[in-house]
C-alpha cells in the first residue's frame, strides 16, 4: 500500500506542508485565473497607449512619467486620501460602540442588530442615490424636516459646497457601512471569553481597564481585518462621489478611482487608466503592510 | 448564640439591600441600553422607511415639491410598473441575483475555509507570499482590470452565463473570508485539534467534523459578506451579460430613468430599493441565529 | 504543476467545444442587438421583426450610462452585437477607430436618404462614408407651464420668441411667488446643458467650434459670452430655484412636472414623460429662440450601426432598412409618439393636430451636433471643460475668465 503512492513515503512534516498546500490550492487557482493574469494583462497595458477602441502602440513609460505631470491625478489622490482619514474614524467609533451595544443576548437584541445591519445590504450605488434624493433641495425630505421646524429658513444645498458636501457624503457613508464594521467587531467581542472579564471586575477593574486591557488587545485580528477592508474601500471609492456629486462642486471631489474610470471609459485612454491603476496598487500594498505592521502581533 | 443570630439576619438584611441595590443599578443600565439602542435604530431605519413611504405614493405624489409626509392615498403603482419595467419585468432580475448569490455563497464558503485553515493550521514554502496575493485581490480597483477580466471569460467561454459570474465573484470574497477564517481558526486552541489528530482522524475528516463547528460565525460572516456584494454588484453584472435575460437585480434598477440625461423615475426606484432589500433583510434573519448564539465563546469556554 | 494541468484540460475543452461543426445552413439566422435604456420604440421594433421574418434578434437594454463602457469591453474581446443603437454623438469616434461596418453603398439606395434628419446622417458619415442611420431622434426645445404663463397674464399661445421675452416671461412667473419659478436648467449636468444651452448661440448664429471642428471659437464669437450673460441673469436674479444650481440631471425632466415651473430645456423624450406621470399638467412647447429670435435644436439620439465582426451585415442591413420603412415609421415610431427619422413623414394622421409635436419634430429640421470624436471629453464629461465654463460664468458671474478658461481646455483637448 504504501509502495503504491509516494506520497505516504514522505515524512510527517513534509506531509502537513503537502496537506497545507492542497488546503489553499482552490483559492490560489481561483486568485490567478481571475486576478493575477488579468493583473498582468493590466500592467502589460500600462506600457502601451491604449485607446478603449482602434490601434494601440507601444509607448514604454511613457504613461508612468505623464502621471506626475498630471494635475487633477495628484489632487485627487490628496482628495481620497483626506476623505479617508475622515470616514474611518467615525465608522470605527460608531462600530465599536453599536457592537458594544448589541454583544449581549437581551431581549429584542436581533431586531436592533437587523436594524443597524439594514443599510449594509442596500448596494452603494442606490444608497448613494437614495441619499442625493433624501438631500434634495425641492423633493429632499432633510429640508423638508428642517424647514418646518423653522431650524432654517430656506433650502440648503447639502452638496453645492465642498465642505458640506464632504460631511454629507460621509455621513451617508457611515451610515451605509457601520453594520459591517459593528458585526465584525461583533465577532471578535464574542470570542473573547466572559472569565476574563469576570476575573477583571474582581480585581476591581473600571470599564476603561477592561476597554484597554482586555478587549481591544484580544480584538487586535479582528480590528485589523476591519480597519484594512475599511481602509482599502475608502481608497477605491467611486460610487458615492460618481453618483452624488458627479465629482463637483467645481471638480472638488473626484476621487481616484473616479479619475481612473474617466480616463479609461470617458477618455478612452486605457493605458494611462492602467498606469495610474498599478500605481494605486502598489499604494494600496504598502498601506496595507504599514497596517499589518502597527497591529502586528506582540509577544 | 442570639447574637451569632443577629448578626447573621443583619448581615443577610446588608446583602439583600446590595443585591437589590445592585439588581436596580442593572435594571436602569439596561433601560438606558435600549433608549440608546432605540434612538440610534430610528436613526438607521428613517432612510429606508422614508423610501418605502414614498413607494408606496402614487407616482406623481413622489415627485411632489415639497414632499409629502405621509401618502395622501396608498397606490400599489410604483411595484406595478417595476413587474412591467424593460422586457422581462422584475422577477427574472430577482431570480438572475438570488442564483449568483447562491453559487457565490456556496463557492466562497468551501474555498474560504479550506484555505483558511490551510494558512492558520500549516506551514509550507511561500506561505507568506501566497497569502499577501491573495489579500492584493482587494486593492486594485475593480474597473481596471475589468477588460482583461472580460477578456478572460469570453476565453474560457463563460460571458453571458450566470455560472461565470459567480466564479469572478467568488474571487474577490476571498481575500476576506481568507483572512476572516485564519483568524477563526487562529482563535481556536491547538489542543483541542491536537488531540483530534491524536485520536488518528485525517486532517480533512478533523477540519469537517470538529473545526467546522467551532468556526460557524466565521463562516456564517463570510457567507453574509458574499451574499451583500454579490447580490448588489453592477459593473461585472453589465459587462459580462451580452442578454439582457441574465442581468441581474442591480443592472435592472439602474435602468429606471426617465430618459438619456440620468433623470430618475423616483417612485419605481424607491419601489425598487424595498424589492432589493428584502431578501438580503430574510438571508440575514436566518442566518443570524446560527451566528449570534455565542457559538465560538462557548467552544473556547469547554 | 496541478495548476497548469488543470488549465490545460480546460483549453482543451474550450478548444473541442469551438470545433464541434457549426449550425446546420437552414437554420434562421440570430443576431443581437444592444440599445441603451432610452425610451424609443425599438423593443417594439424588434417584436414585429421577430413575428414576421426568419430570422432573429435578441435585444438587450443596456444602461447609457454604462454603453461605452461595454461595448469597448466586447469589441476588447471580440463579442460585439451584430447590430447596434448608438448615442450619436458616440459615432464619429466608432467610425474612426474601425469598428463599424462601411454601409454607404447601402445608404446609396434609399430612395428617401435626402430626407433622414441631417444631423443624424452627419454624425453617421467619417471621411465621406456612411456608417449609421438615424433611428431615435431628439431634438431639443423648450417646454412652457400654460397655467402659470395664464396666471402671470401672460400670452400661452404668443410664448417667447427672443432672450429678453424670454426673461420677462420668467420674472412674470417668478413675481407669481408661492415657490414658483421662471425657469429650470440642471447647472452639474453637461450633457443637459449641451442639449439645451448650446442652441441658445446657434440660433443667434454663433457656435463654440469652427465650422469645420477643429478649434474652438469659445473666445473669438461674441456670441458665446452673451448667451452666458443671458443665463447668468437667469441665475443672479433667482429666477430658477437654488437647487438647479448642483442638479446632475436627477431632475432634469421632473423638476417642470412638479407644476411649478414656467419654463424649461427639454427634450421629445420627455413629452410622454410628463403626460404620462403628470397627467395633470397643461404644457406647451416652443424652440430654443436666438437673442433677437431665430430658432435651433440640438440634434441628440440614436443611430443604428452595425459592429465591425458580425457575419450578418446582410440581414442587419435589411432590419435597419425596415426600420425606416413608411409602415414601421408611421404605426410604430408615430403611432407611439416618436418622431419619424424621415422629415417627410411627420405629416402623419397621428400627429395631425398634435402642435407639439409638430413643433417638436420641426425642430429637428434646424438640429444640429457637433461633429468631434472628442465630443464626449468636450462637452459630455461631467469633470469636463463645457460645465466647468458654464458654472464659472453662469454660477460665478465670471464670463471673462470662463471663457478664457474655456477655450484653453477646449483647444487643449481638440489638440490631443
Amino acid at each position: 500500500m504504501t509502495s503504491q503512492f509516494a506520497v505516504w513515503n514522505l515524512s510527517w512534516v513534509q506531509r502537513r506542508k503537502l496537506t497545507g498546500l492542497l488546503f489553499v490550492l482552490p483559492t490560489v487557482a481561483f486568485v490567478t485565473v481571475f486576478f493575477i493574469v488579468p493583473l498582468l494583462m493590466t500592467v502589460f497595458m500600462s506600457f502601451h497607449d491604449w485607446p478603449l477602441f482602434g490601434e494601440r502602440a507601444f509607448t514604454g513609460l511613457a504613461n508612468y512619467s505623464e502621471l506626475g505631470k498630471d494635475r487633477q491625478y495628484l489632487k485627487s489622490l490628496d482628495f481620497t486620501f483626506r476623505y479617508t482619514l475622515l470616514v474611518t474614524p467615525p465608522i470605527f467609533l460608531l462600530g465599536f460602540i453599536l457592537a458594544s451595544l448589541v454583544r449581549r443576548n437581551i431581549r429584542f437584541i436581533g431586531i436592533f442588530r437587523t436594524i443597524f445591519f439594514l443599510p449594509v445590504v442596500i448596494g452603494l450605488g442606490v444608497s448613494s442615490l437614495l441619499w442625493v434624493w433624501m438631500l434634495d433641495d425641492r423633493i429632499g425630505v432633510f429640508n423638508k424636516i428642517l424647514l418646518d421646524l423653522n431650524l432654517v429658513t430656506k433650502a440648503q444645498l447639502f452638496l453645492g459646497r465642498p465642505n458640506t458636501a464632504m460631511n454629507v457624503i460621509i455621513l451617508s457613508v457611515v451610515w451605509k457601512t457601520v453594520g459591517f464594521t459593528m458585526i465584525l467587531l461583533l465577532a471578535g467581542l464574542q470570542a473573547i471569553p466572559d472569565e476574563l472579564y469576570e476575573s477583571a471586575e474582581v480585581d476591581g477593574a473600571g470599564y476603561f481597564r477592561k476597554l484597554f486591557y482586555i478587549t481591544l488587545p484580544l480584538m487586535r485580528r479582528f480590528i485589523a481585518l476591519a480597519l484594512i477592508l475599511s481602509v482599502i474601500g475608502s481608497v477605491l471609492s467611486f460610487d458615492q462621489f460618481y453618483i452624488m456629486t458627479r465629482g463637483g462642486p467645481r471638480n472638488s471631489t473626484i476621487s481616484i478611482v473616479y479619475w481612473i474610470f474617466n480616463n479609461s471609459f470617458t477618455y478612452f485612454k486605457m493605458g494611462y487608466g492602467s498606469a495610474m491603476s498599478i500605481v494605486l496598487l502598489g499604494i494600496l500594498v504598502a498601506l496595507t503592510g504599514a497596517q499589518f505592521y502597527v497591529l502586528r502581533e506582540r509577544e | 448564640m442570639a447574637a451569632t443570630l443577629n448578626r447573621d439576619a443583619d448581615r443577610a438584611v446588608n446583602q439583600l439591600s446590595q443585591q437589590q441595590i445592585r439588581r436596580l443599578r442593572r435594571r436602569a443600565l439596561l433601560a438606558l441600553r435600549y433608549v440608546i439602542l432605540i434612538i440610534f435604530a430610528l436613526l438607521f431605519l428613517f432612510p429606508i422607511a422614508w423610501s418605502f413611504i414614498n413607494s408606496i405614493k402614487l407616482p406623481a405624489e413622489a415627485l411632489a415639491v415639497p414632499p409629502t409626509y405621509l401618502p395622501q392615498q396608498v397606490s400599489l403603482e410604483n411595484y406595478v410598473e417595476l413587474t412591467t419595467y424593460g422586457k422581462i419585468g422584475v422577477a427574472q432580475h430577482v431570480y438572475n441575483s438570488a442564483l449568483v448569490a447562491l453559487i457565490t455563497v456556496a463557492g466562497s464558503i468551501v474555498l474560504s475555509t479550506l484555505g483558511g485553515y490551510g494558512f492558520a493550521r500549516f506551514d509550507f514554502p511561500g506561505k507568506n507570499f501566497l497569502f499577501i496575493m491573495v489579500l492584493s485581490t482587494l486593492m486594485i480597483p475593480f474597473q481596471s482590470i475589468l477588460i482583461p477580466l472580460f477578456v478572460m471569460i469570453v476565453q474560457v467561454d463563460l460571458h453571458n452565463t450566470l455560472f461565470g459570474l459567480a466564479l469572478v465573484y467568488i474571487t474577490f470574497q476571498l481575500p476576506f473570508g481568507i483572512f476572516l477564517m485564519r483568524n477563526s481558526f487562529l482563535a481556536v486552541p491547538l489542543e483541542i485539534e491536537e488531540s483530534a489528530l491524536l485520536d488518528g482522524c485525517s486532517s480533512l475528516s478533523l477540519l469537517y467534523r470538529l473545526m467546522l463547528r467551532l468556526v460557524l460565525p466565521g463562516v456564517v460572516t463570510v457567507a453574509i459578506y458574499a451574499f451583500i456584494n454579490s447580490w448588489n454588484e453592477f459593473l461585472a453584472a453589465l459587462i459580462f451579460m451580452t442578454d439582457q435575460d441574465n442581468f441581474t437585480l442591480p443592472v435592472f434598477l439602474t435602468t429606471i430613468r426617465y430618459g438619456i440625461w440620468g433623470d430618475v423615475d423616483w417612485g419605481a426606484l424607491q419601489a425598487g430599493v424595498i424589492v432589493s432589500i428584502i431578501p438580503s433583510l430574510g438571508i440575514f434573519l436566518l442566518l443570524q441565529r446560527y451566528y449570534m448564539d455565542g457559538l465560538m465563546g462557548g467552544a473556547v469556554k469547554n | 504543476m496541478s495548476f497548469r494541468k488543470t488549465l490545460f484540460i480546460v483549453l482543451a475543452i474550450v478548444i473541442c467545444l469551438g470545433a464541434l461543426p457549426a449550425a446546420a445552413q437552414d437554420e434562421p439566422i440570430q443576431m443581437s442587438m444592444w440599445v441603451r435604456s432610452i425610451p424609443f420604440q425599438t423593443q417594439e421594433l424588434v417584436d414585429q421583426w421577430n413575428a414576421n421574418n426568419d430570422s432573429q434578434i435578441e435585444l438587450t437594454v443596456v444602461p447609457s450610462g454604462e454603453f461605452v463602457t461595454k461595448m469597448g469591453a466586447a469589441i476588447a474581446a471580440g463579442e460585439p452585437p451584430d447590430i447596434a443603437s448608438i448615442d450619436l454623438i458616440y459615432t464619429p469616434a466608432f467610425a474612426a477607430a474601425g469598428q463599424l461596418v462601411d454601409i454607404t453603398d447601402f445608404v446609396r439606395e434609399l430612395p428617401y436618404a435626402d430626407s433622414l434628419t441631417p444631423a443624424h446622417m452627419e454624425l453617421g458619415m467619417y471621411e465621406g462614408r456612411n456608417y449609421a442611420v438615424p433611428t431615435g431622434v431628439d431634438g431639443s426645445f423648450i417646454v412652457y407651464n400654460i397655467d402659470l404663463f395664464e396666471q402671470a397674464g401672460l400670452d400661452p399661445d404668443n410664448p417667447p420668441s427672443t432672450w429678453d421675452g424670454m426673461l420677462e416671461a420668467a420674472r412674470a412667473i417668478n413675481d407669481l411667488g408661492d415657490d414658483t419659478y421662471g425657469y429650470w436648467f440642471s447647472m452639474n449636468c453637461a450633457g443637459c446643458n449641451a442639449f439645451t444651452f448650446l442652441p441658445f448661440i446657434w440660433a443667434s448664429g454663433g457656435d463654440v467650434l469652427s465650422d469645420d471642428y477643429t478649434e474652438a471659437t469659445i473666445a473669438s464669437d461674441p456670441i458665446v459670452a452673451e448667451a452666458l450673460a443671458f443665463y447668468n441673469t437667469i441665475w443672479e436674479e433667482a429666477l430658477v430655484p437654488e437647487g438647479a444650481s448642483i442638479d446632475n440631471g436627477s431632475n432634469f425632466v421632473s423638476a417642470f412636472g412638479a407644476g411649478n415651473i414656467g419654463m424649461a430645456g427639454t427634450g421629445n423624450f420627455a413629452i410622454s414623460g410628463y403626460t404620462n406621470d403628470f397627467p395633470d399638467l397643461n404644457f406647451g412647447v416652443f424652440h430654443i429662440p436666438g437673442k433677437e429670435g431665430g430658432a435651433a435644436s440640438f440634434g441628440g439620439g440614436d443611430v443604428i450601426a452595425i459592429p465591425s465582426g458580425t457575419e450578418h451585415v446582410e440581414e442587419a442591413w435589411r432590419f435597419i432598412e425596415w426600420t425606416m420603412s413608411d409602415e414601421a415609421q408611421i404605426e410604430i415610431y408615430a403611432a407611439n409618439g416618436q418622431i419619424p427619422v424621415r422629415l417627410e413623414l411627420v405629416d402623419n394622421p397621428y400627429f395631425e393636430g398634435d402642435d407639439r409635436q409638430l413643433t417638436a419634430a420641426s425642430a429637428l429640421a434646424v438640429g444640429h451636433t457637433p461633429y468631434t470624436t472628442v465630443y464626449n471629453d468636450l462637452f459630455n464629461d461631467p469633470n469636463g471643460p463645457w460645465l466647468e465654463m458654464l458654472q464659472i460664468a453662469i454660477l460665478d458671474g465670471d464670463i471673462d475668465g470662463a471663457i478664457e478658461l474655456g477655450q484653453e481646455r477646449f483647444t487643449q483637448i481638440m489638440e490631443g
